[in-house]
């Protein structure tokens, strides 16, 4: 069987066209993939992340721009640096990517089959009829009547059942990379358990190396093996999944999963963040991003930006965690 | 609820609400022919007196004329008009004694369902494809010229085009003729000779429906581009790697399908606005039709045409709606779109 | 949310809104020298619909010697069939036909615009009732009907034509409007201010209406527009006794008496309300463009 890709992000800048200027919604990100791990970045809206999860495919949506950095894929090279055909050909076939709003992501008009075959066509599979084999298989595993299902228009469907159909798009060409930004937003807790349960089992089977994007911290720790944490179009903190959350180390983290209310416990104990996350246009130019929510601010926190260090494997951004674990090296989480 | 049952609950409110506005326009035609300063009916139900007719003969040759007797009760002569409604006599010309409305309104018909459909669809075709340029260029000098043009020429009204067009072609450089629908000079049949001066003719006439529909095309099909544009399967589509040919045919679809509806309702709407280019190029349509019986004071004439456009546009509000539930998945299976 | 948003537009911020709508207005009409140049031209309508009578005697020179003379320094677009100045007929038209515009535009929207709201207020049988109504008024042809109608009453008056034009014109209005009520309520935006204790009065006048005015104004230019077109068509196609100097009047004595179509000499005559009509029409289509872009910013281009 064939091995799972790396994928390596390297000082990453995405900007935002905007009436004020040009504004980063993601700056400087460094973040590997480790070959057949899923990796689950989580973050509150406008933290940069969906922009981030774009960037795999180099498909940021203007007014946004990729303005540096790489992505290297392997297999594929610098996803950055692909234009034209080549862009196209990698989409879809190299890395697969379930939409954000997957309910919304079919063509209304076409049934999911003659989708599917106008997907097979743009990729050259040479033969449909095992195409369309493997939608069905990939579908049945999913708990859907594959035939039925490709003979339905979108409307026909549940949210769920889309959610569905638009994972087996996703993994039809065998795309050994996968995208999945925010699978579960929007769906009901059971069919949640049920789409994260394939995720994980399809990962496995297949050898693939998968990011989940999501800001739903519980859902994430259920499949993922690593995790980074996005605040401000950074990345604070990525190691992995237990550590990260057994023992957060930036105080966003740790803000996060206090937050987090649990079943068992008393809802009292879940504690909201205080303050609003930053936007394009609030997100301070100098200094910690996170310094205005920050119970460990600092007076560098004003003017320096902290730098990622690694120890034990683990990364972390921040001046007051980062001092404690030492040694003071720009480098991350592998 | 099956497919074919919410199709013919659909076609019943229409012809419901058809049947509505068709008996409201024959009301108002009624009304109008009774109410009419002079009293016509009266006037010719004497004149035929003094011709020498019995009272019940003169009776009889009015009501062949207007559809109603010249006495009675109100309620008994609008009984009387729409009965002859029903059975689908719309009475005799004035002006053109001993014709049927009828036969008037079927051999004008032709002259104005055919330049409407050549350029209702030239100006379809022209300015969807013009619209779905403007949408991607939006941003663009080009995609911002060809938006004003649309809006420009949505804007001049029909006879300005029209006229236009005539004083430069017809009059300052003479290259097509002015007006009529052919040349009198040429036998009329399946001859060459008769069909190119039909089609020579029909050149200004058809331009200028092209041109003053082309603008509300281009503007339609743009707004629906841009729209379609921002939809998540669009992007979706892009992110699965799709051809760019069949991203564009998921688009332009999508933009596309909401306009055939009005692509019918205006074929329909035409009839009634073909009275400007019909009177400016002296084409024996059905808006010329009507003008000139309100000029010869030709009531049944007036009368009948203003229903026979109406019928148009109620069966053009049917087949758009037919056509929706066809090409429409989302509604084709009676679910809410 | 909603229900905090409501005090603060009122008092004080209503009026920093207001300034920097206008200052969107400027930033907008600046953006293209195009927009300018549309507002100038309805400017000058405006003005010679106003004051373009005062400027010549009642009754208009002729000059027996220059029947359908050719344009010239003193006669700009030469003569009519009487020698009389043809700019100075479009100039003295302009009056009937902008105020039949004004007329038709404010009986389309003050119609359109209390049936619409009416209709999304009230829902429920109301609504189904007045939008059949509407759907009628959408679906009857309204040119045919004018000209029957034009058989038993003349209506010349501008005000009178007015009057007919927005009787037949209004439920575009309507149909908008109450779409936009019913997305308001959607919004909570009604509910919201029900629970705040506000009167019907206030929701209407104070909530709703503000938030729809922007869209009421661009349907009222388009209304002026179209009664423009309407009005001269009907004088044009000649079933409108000529009581009044009025463009539709000259393309009708120009086509069907001076032989526009046919011989050179007449085309002044003929082009001159012509132009008249492109350039009013291009002033306000650039205008509401603008509007346009001032009222929905989602069209704006980055």
């Amino acid at each position: 069987m064939e091995t799972a890709p790396g994928v390596r992000i390297r000082d990453l800048t995405v900007v935002y066209n905007t009436p004020m200027g040009e504004l980063p919604a993601v700056s400087g990100v460094d973040l590997t993939l480790t070959p057949g791990t899923i990796t689950g970045v989580v973050g509150e809206s406008g933290s940069g992340k969906s922009t981030l999860a774009l960037s795999l495919l180099n498909a940021v949506q203007p007014p946004g721009r990729i303005s540096g950095g790489s992505v290297e894929i392997d297999g594929l090279g610098d996803v950055v640096r692909l234009r034209g055909e080549e862009l196209r050909q990698a989409r879809g076939r190299k890395v697969g990517y379930v939409f954000q709003a997957a309910q919304n992501s079919l063509n209304p008009l076409k049934t999911i089959g003659k989708q599917l075959l106008d997907l097979g066509r743009s990729h050259d599979v040479a033969d449909p009829r095992a195409l369309v084999r493997d939608a069905k298989d990939l579908l049945a595993r999913m708990g859907l009547d594959g035939a039925r299902v490709l003979d339905s228009h979108q409307h026909e469907l549940s949210g769920g059942m889309r959610q569905r159909v638009g994972i087996m798009l996703a993994l039809v060409l065998n795309a050994k990379v996968v995208v999945l930004d925010e699978p579960t937003t929007a769906l009901d807790m059971i069919t949640q358990a049920t789409i994260l349960r394939i995720i994980r089992e399809v990962h496995e089977e297949r050898a693939l190396t998968t990011l989940v994007i999501t800001h739903d911290v519980g859902a994430v720790a259920e499949v993922a093996d690593a995790l980074a944490v996005m605040y401000g179009g950074r990345i604070v903190e990525h190691g992995p999944i237990a550590d990260v959350l057994g023992a957060p180390a930036h105080p966003y983290t740790q803000g996060l999963i206090r937050a987090i209310p649990r079943l068992s416990g008393d809802i009292s104990q879940a504690r909201a963040l205080p303050g609003r996350p930053p936007t394009l246009g609030t997100l301070p130019a100098a200094g910690c991003v996170f310094r205005e929510r920050c119970a460990l601010r600092m007076e560098i926190c004003e003017t320096v930006e902290p730098a990622p260090v690694t120890c034990g494997g683990r990364t972390v951004a921040c001046h007051a965690a980062g001092h404690s674990l030492a040694p003071v090296k720009r480098k991350e989480y592998v | 609820m099956t497919r074919g049952a919410a199709i013919t609950r659909r076609v019943a409110g229409h012809l419901a609400r058809g049947v509505v506005m068709i008996w409201v326009v024959a009301t108002v035609s009624f009304f109008i022919i009774r109410e009419i300063p002079g009293d016509p009916v009266q006037g010719m139900y004497e004149s035929l007196l003094q011709k020498g007719m019995s009272p019940q003969q003169a009776e009889r040759a009015t009501a062949v004329l207007y559809g109603f007797l010249p006495k009675g009760t109100l309620w008994d002569q609008y009984v009387g008009y729409m009965g002859s409604l029903l059975h689908g006599d719309l009475g005799q010309s004035l002006s053109t004694p001993g014709v049927q409305v009828t036969h008037l309104i079927g051999a004008a018909a032709s002259w104005t369902v055919l330049p409407v459909l050549a350029g209702t669809l030239l100006s379809f075709l022209l300015g969807v494809t013009m619209g779905v340029y403007a949408a991607i260029r939006r941003s663009g000098k080009l995609g911002d010229l060809l938006a004003l043009s649309g809006s420009l020429l949505h804007g001049i009204p029909v006879y300005v085009i029209g006229l236009l067009l005539t004083a430069i072609f017809a009059t300052l450089w003479p290259i097509l003729p002015s007006g009529g629908p052919v040349d009198v000079d040429y036998v009329p049949g399946l001859n060459p000779g008769y069909i190119g001066s039909l089609l020579y003719h029909a050149v200004l006439p058809v331009v200028t429906y092209t041109l003053a529909s082309y603008g509300g095309w281009i503007l339609a099909m743009k707004s629906n581009v841009v729209a379609v544009l921002g939809d998540d399967f669009i992007l979706a589509a892009e992110l699965r790697g799709l051809k760019r040919g069949i991203v564009f045919r998921y688009l332009a679809r999508n933009a596309i399908l909401p306009l055939f509806t009005i692509l019918a309702l205006s074929i329909g709407m035409l009839f009634g606005g073909s009275i400007f280019i019909e009177e400016i190029f002296n084409y024996p349509g059905l808006g010329l039709l009507l003008v000139n019986s309100i000029s010869s004071r030709d009531y049944a004439l007036m009368g009948g045409t203003f229903l026979i456009i109406t019928v148009g546009i109620v069966v053009a509000n049917i087949v758009a709606d037919l056509l929706y539930t066809v090409i429409d998945p989302r509604v084709r299976s009676g679910g809410t779109a | 949310m909603t229900v905090t948003v409501l005090p603060e537009v009122a008092g004080t911020s209503r009026a920093t809104l207001r300034r920097n709508f206008w200052r969107g207005v400027w930033r907008v009409l600046r953006r293209k020298p195009s927009r300018m140049a549309g507002v100038g031209i309805v400017a000058l309508f405006a003005l010679m619909g106003a004051f373009g009578p005062l400027l010549y005697p009642a009754n208009l020179p002729r000059d027996d010697n220059a029947l359908y003379a050719p344009p010239s320094l003193a006669h700009p677009f030469g003569t009519d069939f009487e020698g009389t100045d043809v700019l100075a007929l479009v100039v003295t038209g302009a009056r009937y036909v902008l105020l039949t515009g004004l007329a038709t535009a404010f009986i389309t929207v003050a119609l359109g615009t209390a049936i619409g709201l009416f209709a999304g207020f009230r829902r429920g049988r109301w609504d189904t009732a007045l939008m059949r109504l509407t759907d009628l008024n959408l679906a009857i042809p309204g040119l045919p009907l004018l000209l029957v109608l034009s058989t038993v009453w003349k209506f010349t008056s501008p005000l009178e034509m007015g009057l007919v034009l927005g009787l037949l014109g209004w439920g575009g209005v309507a149909r908008a409007v109450r779409s936009q009520t019913l997305s308001l309520r959607e919004r909570g935006f009604i509910e919201a201010a029900r629970g705040l204790g506000l009167p019907t009065r206030h929701i209407v006048g104070r909530e709703l209406l503000p938030s729809m005015a922007p869209y009421i104004a661009m349907n009222m230019l388009i209304a002026v527009t179209g009664a423009v077109y309407a009005q001269v068509g009907l004088f044009f196609l000649g079933v409108l006794p000529f009581e009044a100097n009025n463009w539709g009047v000259m393309l009708n004595l120009a086509v069907f008496s001076g032989g526009a179509l046919t011989t050179p000499a007449a085309l002044p005559y003929l082009l001159a309300p012509l132009l008249a009509i492109l350039l009013l029409t291009l002033g306000i289509v650039l205008i509401v463009d603008a509007m346009d872009e001032i009222f929905n910013p989602r069209l704006r281009e980055e």
